[in-house]
């Protein structure tokens, strides 16, 4: 259906940033804000959201003409659900500490609007390159976001980055930052940034 | 076709093939999970039952009981307990002496205090020894409760000292132990 | 809006006739919207006031905390004014030097923090209380929150063990054998503290809110200057008063007495120097009679009910919240409307 001509690289290209979920479109917040107490969780949390969407993306394009409409949002949920629950189960089994400091917000991806959102925008009504590469560039800008706030907070935090020290001996780290209030510091931080920098490009 | 059985058909084909694709990954990574959670268990139930050869579980009501036992002859009897904190649910495993006259170890499971506040009930760095207020209930008399004080060394053999800053913490380890350590001795008892 | 047109109103008269001559070169006419009063106070001349009126507490902190709480209170003034400073010079906004409302969140932060606080810790919470506080928000007169209440909001949850640590005064009773403070003592030792030491201020706590009596005379002064609106401490210490009195009367073993409540912990210097900042209370009568009752009545709540021993911090950043709500509720009927329009 989209008839404007968007080039391949493009279409990867604007999850990363014009279109970024989290910083633009504000989706899926619910996990952003609380599993990124670390950079590891962000990652793990990113990558586990990044193989569902780019999964399902693939097998909704495929189906998209089969599927009819009036039940598509059903099967988007069943297909998606199957997904996160392979990336549950697997997690559990090869990674079982990140797995239970994840605790619950691995099976609510299922429920992350970001997900569902790019299947009926996108992966419905395009074809599995462009829906592959839609899916990839959504999940890498989601995951980019989710490592640079889990970062942030755990260097506060706790004075570590992903587990290694690098803050100072004296460093007092700022237990807030791993509390639920830095997470909405840090992301509103992070879109105020975000926002600046867009502007700035305008300007030039 | 007909809409409806289309709709019906292709919803119904797309949930089998989930199901079976789940049922197979399932039957792969299920043992692997489980694997994962009995050596935890067995881990800790050797922590806090350190002296047996051999440990049976029993359910006892809503607890489940590890009976250590030596030789044929019970050593250590563990279980777990869960609990409100200061701000969530603080879960922990205790180990008791056989004629629950006192606590031989005490394990936290899982708890979200504050951090370097209510955290110190499982890890102090500011104390030589991060576990201090755990290993304060080895040996720790319950009868009849358990008390915590305030700034002070403990005196009496059922007493312990309070985290400074973190009374609340530390009281809600004293009342879970006390409410269900009372509970789960009067159900063994019972039996 | 209401607290812009507040701040509008209170315009300094433009001091530089050559400026102003050069202004009106270019202009032949100069526009500008209402108000068109010029009030006789300005920003720079409340916050000196305000400055005067801290001066004894301040004073006396140092006296009785020592070298170390002085060394805070200059490295927070510090760093709140080239705070701003920086973040003028980064958004490129043009910059006064500074309108004093930098130096007084920089010494209302310090005074309400304990006297052993790092100074690491120090410089963290001003910079926080003036970037996240105030020019986030597009400066002075947008804040929602109070900013040195908001800094030290952010080092209650950063440190919170470093915020209830409390050393002993120096001239201290020879029976007081910790630094902890009376509140403290109340709700975590069921200890009461007496009235005297109180109102004199030889008793744990933070740098400015020991002696109330040293801060009740520099809030009369600011009350008599008009430099602050009576109705706000008098409600919020007077909701204290008689909600801590009907407890009281409750139950006089398990709740301390209201005099206590009053004397105690950062009320008084809550009540009349941070409930009171301009910006961030109503501009209306009726609006700061419900300010101050409802900080009162989340006041008492935190201290008999809460987790924490004391309230006033978040007392009055909770009203803070409400204060966009409450003026727009309290708005007086503009002259000559009909009744029931």
């Amino acid at each position: 259906m989209s008839k404007k001509k968007v080039t391949l690289i493009q279409e990867f290209l604007k999850g990363i940033w014009k279109e970024n979920p989290i910083l633009i479109s504000l989706l899926g917040l619910c996990p952003t804000l609380a599993v990124t107490v670390s950079a590891e969780n962000g990652l793990a949390m990113g990558l586990a959201a990044t193989f569902v969407v780019i999964s399902s993306s693939i097998i909704v394009s495929m189906l998209r003409k089969i599927i009819p409409s009036e039940v598509r949002i059903a099967s988007f949920i069943v297909i998606i659900a199957t997904f996160v629950t392979i990336a549950d189960r697997f997690l559990a089994a090869y990674f079982p500490d990140i797995s239970s400091s994840l605790g619950p917000f691995i099976p609510l991806i299922i429920v992350n609007c970001m997900i569902l959102g790019r299947q009926e925008a996108f992966a419905s009504k395009n074809g599995i390159g462009r829906s592959f590469l839609d899916a990839f560039g959504v999940g890498l800008g989601f995951t980019l976001v989710l490592v640079l706030l889990g970062t942030i907070r755990e260097l506060f935090g706790s004075g570590t980055i992903f587990g290694i020290q690098v803050m100072w001996d004296s460093f007092h780290p700022w237990a807030v930052m791993i509390l639920p209030p830095g997470a909405f510091l840090a992301l509103g931080l992070m879109i105020g940034a975000s926002n600046w920098l867009n502007e700035l490009g305008e300007k030039k | 076709m007909n809409k409806s059985l289309k709709m019906i058909l292709v919803l119904t084909i797309i949930t089998v093939i989930s199901g079976v694709v789940l049922s197979y990954w399932d039957n792969f990574t299920r043992p692997i999970i489980n694997e994962h959670k009995t050596s935890k268990l067995n881990k800790l139930i050797l922590e806090i039952l350190p002296e047996n050869n051999s440990i049976e579980e029993m359910k006892l009501g809503e607890y489940n009981l590890y009976v250590g036992k030596k030789d044929g002859e019970i050593v250590g009897i563990a279980f777990k307990a869960e609990g409100g904190g200061y701000s969530d649910i603080i879960s922990l495993i205790v180990g008791m002496s056989p004629d629950f006259s006192k606590i031989t170890s005490l394990k936290i499971l899982s708890q979200v205090e504050t951090p370097g506040l209510g955290t110190k009930i499982v890890d102090d760095p500011s104390n030589e020894n991060p576990t201090w207020f755990t290993d304060q209930f080895k040996n720790l008399k319950i009868d009849p409760e358990i008390i915590y004080v305030k700034n002070a060394k403990p005196t009496k053999e059922n007493e312990i000292q309070a985290i400074t800053g973190a009374t609340i913490s530390s009281k809600s380890v004293v009342n879970l132990l006390n409410t269900n350590i009372s509970k789960v001795k009067k159900l063994y008892i019972e039996k | 809006m209401e607290e812009k047109s507040k701040i509008e109103t209170a315009k300094p008269k433009k001091k530089d006739p050559r400026a102003m001559l050069q202004k009106l070169n270019r202009k032949p006419f100069l526009l500008k919207s209402s108000p068109h009063l010029q009030s006789e106070y300005s920003i720079e001349k409340i916050m000196r006031g305000v400055i005067l009126a801290l001066l004894p507490t301040t004073i006396f902190g140092v006296i009785i905390f020592g070298w170390h709480a002085l060394f805070m209170i200059l490295v927070g003034i510090f760093t709140c004014v080239l705070t701003e400073l920086l973040f003028n010079l980064i958004s490129g906004k043009k910059f006064k030097l500074t309108d004093g409302t930098s130096v007084i969140t920089g010494l209302l932060l310090v005074l309400t923090l304990p006297p052993s606080f790092p100074i690491s810790g120090v410089i963290l919470g001003s910079v926080v209380a003036i970037f996240l506080g105030k020019m986030i928000f597009g400066g002075l007169g947008y804040n929602v929150f109070n900013p040195a209440l908001l800094g030290r909001a952010f080092l209650q949850a950063s440190y919170p063990v470093k915020m209830t640590t409390w050393i002993l005064p120096n001239y201290a009773e020879a029976d007081a054998i910790t630094g902890a403070t009376p509140l403290g003592l109340l709700k975590f030792e069921n200890i009461f503290t007496s009235i005297k030491p109180l109102i004199l201020g030889n008793i744990g706590g933070t740098i400015g809110e020991t002696s109330a009596i040293l801060i009740l005379l520099g809030g009369i002064f600011l009350l008599v200057k008009k430099y602050a609106d009576w109705r706000i401490p008098l409600s919020y210490i007077g909701t204290v008063f008689i909600l801590g009195g009907i407890f009281w009367l409750i139950d006089p073993t398990q709740y301390p007495n209201p005099i206590f409540h009053v004397f105690a912990g950062g009320l008084m210097l809550g009540a009349f120097f941070m409930a009171t900042d301009m910006v961030t209370s109503p501009v209306t009568n009726k609006g700061s009679w419900i300010f101050g009752i409802g900080a009162g009545i989340v006041l008492i709540t935190i201290r008999l009910f809460g987790g924490l021993p004391e309230g006033v911090m978040y007392s009055i950043l909770f009203m803070n919240g409400f204060v966009p709500l409450i003026n727009r509720y309290t708005q007086p009927k503009t002259f000559g409307r009909l009744k029931n329009e």
